[in-house]
């Protein structure tokens, strides 16, 4: 209750488009009870009116049904436009909102979501919550003011029968889609456990598939997805003969309930209790009464989904950053020297709300241990070491991104804890095999990190990363759409375009993390020598194996299990460490 | 241009319609039953909807009494009871017939996936893929359960009710008649249109969450460049440009339904007006008129069904496209022997002792050839190297011995047999294969390891898993072999990955392993045992490594230095340094000197 509020809350700054829609959708579904039972009446006493002889008057009525026809038509089509445009306005709020509050805790406290697949998640659950207002508020509402008033109508005639319709729109909208939700709710959850145990076994199953069959498995393995997909199904089954039951139960309530109140009023009129004509209408009414609860099994259906995903994006959103941004202005830099001082650190976190067990184990990899690092102004250091010691953990403190359990870091002489996140950064350029290029043009990302810089600087950085001549080859130069609709780009040119952002972006530290990994060897040494030219008056903080660049450095620290075991420069570590030697030794 | 893609696009249509039409016979005649089911459901109503017209009518204008009426008004009581039973079976029946079609589809394209083998599969695609087997299967349930049977339904019910209808009033039944053919006319004139519009809005939306997406992906990197609060605004403006353009294309795709809604109740009015005024003349009888009023919204009602079916017909058409698309592809030749041939085979293949390529070629596509006039003879057990910048064609060698591809010139021989003759299914069983980042499967450490061995016991699978370097991380889990490991084998290391496919490797026993080293730096620990145990196995047996260590090649019996899919040179570390050619300058560019 408290999350649809929340919910609610959320939607608040467009209440007049939502109720205008719940407005018309509710003159809808008036426009057509009173059409059928307006008709019933109609017949009857047109009936009753020609056996009598007696001259009536039919245009009113006539006109009326034409009229409310008329009405149902355009109210629907009036319905859909403006519900359809409060469902948008309200989904561009919710991304704002969303991305306004997830924005601070990137990426330290969004690591449990960092795969593409629970970031896809996130973007489900807004989804979903685009049918909060469309199919579960909407209908409630509909329902909520449609039931009291077609039961005041038939009560105006009979009591007896209003209470029979009240119960058995209450059963109808309410009682039979809560059972069902009840009666379902396990299977559901059981049902998104086995539909993940099928996908990760085809998944599995095609990714494997060399090992499959190599090792004569593929026989084995489909019959075992066999299996998955029929107990999968066979919970489908429960779940559609729950529901299929449930739809034959809500037609035989609605027709019982009619049949009943002929039950009822057959005797009134055969006592000429009540005049014949009300029969006709009042039956017609009964049936048509139930459109206002129409909707409501499907509103209740959506009742979980939304309320779940309203709950994951909750307990994101609730998450408290947990860098706190300084009281007072940054301090201003004269220079740029780097101290890492006695710094432990892992990455185990247990404030997460939903603490999954499964994405929390706690990870050994990247754990520094009474690390001591000093990197001077202007000096060029590589990190170096197997994967996992603790390289990348380095570049997340010093940006400020996850805080150590012990120790501090210092720039220009101040503790980093000193300045404001993006004033942190704005020191930083980083290019790593991660560098993510967004679906934009080249142009939008290269300005990334300096929206202000000229065509001559953007041509500057493009020369200097290599990347000049292949932007000439492209028929809309810059302006070249990236991403999914557009270009694809080779792995060295996306790389490429990282290390021409990172020198727009002009700031003195440049880190870079395995900037060549991944890359084939001619475009490697293409790449190293754009990133050596880069490199000049940089601090530059290099993670790396390739010699090629290591030669070029000041200083190179060799760090195991978290802490500096060896530092000197090339010529050094090359003549006297077995381990660098190791770490060298690869093609 | 646009025409002929058009005629293309809707041929396409065309099949994928035919094909799932053809699939219904998967669920036997359950769907046929389903669709009769409702139809008696629907017979029923159109009783009860007479009877209780019939009653009325007495009541009104004969003036009979709750106890005359009781027959009729029980009768009328079993029809609801049974009508309700009718169509719940029918909606069962309609979900066994679609549950029995998506259990067998879904087997069936991952056993031809199979056939196919994994040059069918690029890594890129194996997600899409994948997700056709899960959602797009999923995706047929609509299709077969809910709009095949609306379908039948638009022209049973609506044909029983005219029947019904036109001998008690041709009027009414003229203006069902007219307005009936009119439904579908405008579903599929406005409909195709609007299914287009419709598409193009929810591409839009589509759009609009990608863009999204887009950002929370980049936040990093957003964050990074100091840009992520910038992005506030893009986030409104694109949503609201959205709704702009998504709003003035709704006004039309609503066009479609307000239409059918329009001919639905126009007509239901019309029909009560002009029934009213026969009525008022003394031409027709109340009770007809009232059961004419009564069916006049239940014969619109399965046009209705089928219009909110429509989009299950549309996710079912586009599931299908991927599925035909995989059913269709041709499986590639797979030397395979006749069995009698298999005997004689197995024996020569008990024990591999020599693989030799002879004057080996393949290209992908005809101008760039992957790998041409490979030489390599191997006699003897021990290990062997392959070394090349990547693109030099080691990849296309390996994928060759591992009988996925055949050279297109030149023979491979297994014990101076053609591999052609002796048929890949029997050399696979004597091969084993580590690529660089192995698959383990979710399940238990034990059936990963016994994946290609399944009858091995526990004291083998120990003896390998020791073997491999691997016993004494799984003895440390609190379940051991026993221990449950998730999708791509979470909470494992790199390097605990490799040893427990070294282990899977060595259980199987065959003479034959073939290892893509990977390219990441290990842990020191695991690149040290996997050094060891494989310079153990490769006493034995016949090791082939596509190498990244300088250690591995140091190790070798023999390296063969690639490059650009030629066999440049090959011979020991010592011999080829001792060469000074490619291979040396290889070592030159790498290793500290």
């Amino acid at each position: 209750m408290k999350d649809l509020l929340r919910l609610l809350a959320l939607s608040r700054s467009r209440w007049l488009w939502m109720s205008l829609g719940i407005l018309l959708a509710l003159v809808t579904v008036i426009a057509n009870i009173s059409l059928l039972s307006i008709s019933g009446w109609f017949l009857a006493s047109m009936a009753v009116a020609g056996i009598a002889g007696i001259s009536m008057n039919y245009f009113t009525p006539a006109a009326i049904i034409r009229f409310l026809a008329i009405l149902r038509t355009a109210g629907r089509y009036g319905e859909r436009l403006v519900t359809h445009d409060a469902t948008l306005r309200l989904l561009s709020d919710l991304r704002v909102w969303f991305y306004r509050r997830l924005e601070p805790l990137a990426p330290a406290q969004l690591q449990n979501y960092h795969s593409g697949d629970l970031l896809s998640r996130i973007q489900a659950d807004i989804d979903t919550l685009d049918n909060f207002y469309l199919r579960l508020l909407l209908p409630s509402v509909v329902a909520l003011i449609g039931i009291p008033l077609v039961v005041i109508i038939i009560a105006l005639y009979d009591h007896t029968i209003a209470g029979l319709t009240l119960a058995a729109l209450l059963l109808v909208g309410v009682a039979i889609p809560l059972q069902l939700a009840n009666r379902t709710r396990k299977k559901g959850k059981q049902l998104i456990t086995e539909s993940a145990a099928l996908r990760t076994a085809l998944i599995d199953g095609v990714q494997g598939m060399r090992e499959l069959i190599i090792y004569d498995a593929t026989e084995r393995h489909s019959d075992h997805c066999l299996s998955l997909s029929q107990s999968y199904t066979d919970l489908q089954r429960q779940i559609n003969r729950a529901s299929s039951s449930s739809q034959a139960l809500t037609l035989l309530v609605i027709n019982i309930c009619v049949w009943i109140s002929l039950w009822l009023l057959i005797p009134q009129v055969a006592s000429t209790a009540r005049p014949p004509v009300e029969l006709a209408m009042l039956i017609l009414l009964v049936m048509a009464s139930f459109e206002t609860v129409l909707q409501m099994p499907l509103a209740f259906e959506q009742l979980s989904t939304t309320l779940t995903a309203a709950r994951r994006l909750f307990s994101i959103i609730d998450t408290k950053p947990r860098r706190k941004e300084p009281g007072k202005s940054s301090p201003a830099l004269q220079r740029c020297d780097l101290h890492l001082d006695n710094i432990s650190f892992d990455y185990r976190d247990n404030d997460y709300p939903d603490n999954d067990p499964q994405t929390c184990t706690p990870n050994k990899n990247g754990v520094l241990n009474r690390f001591n690092l000093t990197i001077g102004q202007g000096e060029k250091i590589a990190i170096l070491g197997p994967s996992g010691a603790g390289k990348t953990s380095i570049t997340h403190l010093l940006l400020g991104f996850w805080q150590p359990q012990q120790g501090s870091i210092s720039i220009g002489g101040y503790n980093i804890d000193d300045f404001y996140s993006e004033d942190l950064r704005r020191h930083f350029s980083v290019v790593s095999q991660h560098s993510y290029l967004f679906a934009n043009t080249i142009r939008h990302n290269l300005l990334l990190g300096n929206p202000q810089a000229d065509q001559a600087m953007l041509d500057h950085a493009c020369r200097v990363a290599g990347l000049d001549t292949f932007i000439s080859t492209l028929p809309d130069g810059y302006d070249t759409w990236l991403g999914e609709t557009g270009r694809g780009l080779s792995g060295g040119q996306s790389r490429r375009i990282a290390i021409a952002q990172a020198i727009i972006k002009q700031a003195p530290v440049l880190i870079l993390d395995e900037p060549t990994e991944g890359l084939d060897p001619i475009t490697e040494a293409k790449v190293t020598e754009a990133l050596l030219e880069a490199m000049k008056e940089r601090t530059v903080i290099l993670i790396t194996h390739r010699l090629t660049m290591l030669e070029a450095m000041d200083n190179i620290a060799i760090i195991e299990n978290g802490s500096v075991v060896e530092i000197g420069n090339h010529q050094q570590l090359n003549k006297t460490s077995k381990r660098y030697q190791n770490l060298l030794s690869y093609f | 241009m646009t025409d002929n893609a058009d005629t293309v696009n809707s041929a396409d249509n065309l099949q994928n319609k035919r094909w799932l039409k053809a699939q219904k016979s998967l669920a036997g005649s359950t769907l046929s039953q389903s669709v009769a089911m409702g139809a008696i459901a629907g017979i029923l109503l159109i009783g009860q909807a007479a009877l209780m017209a019939w009653i009325v009518d007495k009541v009104m204008f004969s003036d009979w009494s709750l106890k005359q009426c009781q027959p009729y008004l029980l009768t009328m009581l079993a029809l609801i009871l049974s009508r309700s039973l009718f169509s719940r079976f029918s909606e069962r029946l309609a979900f066994e017939g679609a549950a029995r079609i998506k259990i067998s589809l879904r087997d069936q394209l991952l056993r031809r996936l199979y056939q196919l083998g994994p040059c069918y599969i690029n890594n890129e695609r194996s997600a899409e893929i994948s997700n056709c087997l899960h959602n797009g299967i999923d995706a047929l349930e609509a299709y077969y359960a809910r709009y095949l049977p609306a379908v039948a339904f638009s022209s049973l019910i609506p044909l029983a009710i005219l029947v019904v209808v036109f001998p008690l009033d041709w009027k009414s039944g003229l203006i069902f008649l007219v307005t009936a053919p009119l439904i579908p006319f405008f579903m599929i004139l406005i409909g195709s249109q609007a299914e287009q519009l419709n598409q193009q809005r929810w591409r839009a939306l589509a759009r609009m969450g990608n863009h999204f997406l887009d950002l929370i992906q980049g936040l990093t990197q957003l964050k990074l460049y100091n840009a992520s609060r910038r992005e506030i605004d893009t986030v409104a403006q694109v949503a609201d440009q959205y709704r702009h353009s998504t709003l003035s294309v709704l006004k039309v795709a609503f066009l479609s339904s307000l239409a059918l809604e329009f001919l639905a109740t126009i007509s239901i009015a019309l029909i009560a007006v002009i029934i009213g005024f026969r009525l008022y003349w003394g031409e027709m009888n109340f009770g007809m008129g009232l059961m004419v009023l009564l069916l006049a919204p239940e014969f619109y009602q399965p046009f209705r069904n089928l219009g909110t079916q429509y989009h299950a017909r549309m996710e079912g058409i586009s599931a299908a496209e991927k599925m035909l698309e995989i059913l269709n592809a041709n499986v590639p030749d797979q030397p395979s022997a006749s069995d009698t041939d298999k005997a004689s085979n197995s024996n020569i293949l008990h024990q591999v002792q020599s693989i030799s390529l002879e004057n080996v070629h393949y290209s992908y596509s005809p101008d760039r050839p992957a790998i041409q006039g490979i030489n390599i003879n191997i006699t003897s057990p021990g290990l062997y190297a392959l070394v090349g910048e990547s693109g030099a064609g080691k990849t296309t060698l390996v994928e060759m011995l591992l009988g996925f591809i055949s050279p297109q010139k030149g023979h491979i021989k297994i014990n101076q047999q053609p591999l052609q003759q002796l048929g890949v299914h029997l050399w696979r069983q004597q091969l084993a294969w580590i690529p660089q980042s192995p698959q383990l499967f979710s399940g238990s450490i034990i059936d990963n390891i016994r994946l290609g061995n399944t009858a091995a016991d526990l004291d083998s699978v120990k003896r390998a898993a020791e073997k491999a370097g691997a016993s004494t991380f799984i003895d440390a889990f609190p379940d051991g072999y026993n221990t449950q490991i998730g999708e791509q084998g979470t909470g494992l290391s790199g390097g605990q990955r490799q040893r427990i496919a070294l282990a899977r490797a060595f259980l199987r026993k065959s003479t034959v392993l073939i290892l893509d080293e990977p390219t990441s730096h290990l842990d020191p620990e695991s690149e040290h045992l996997i050094q060891q145990s494989l310079k153990l196995y490769a006493q034995e047996h016949i090791v082939i490594v596509v190498a990244q260590r300088l250690h591995t090649v140091r190790m070798a019996e023999r390296i063969f230095m690639m490059s650009s899919g030629l066999l440049l040179e090959s011979g020991n570390h010592q011999q080829l340094l001792a060469k000074n050619g490619h291979y040396a300058r290889l070592i030159a560019g790498k290793r500290p000197e």
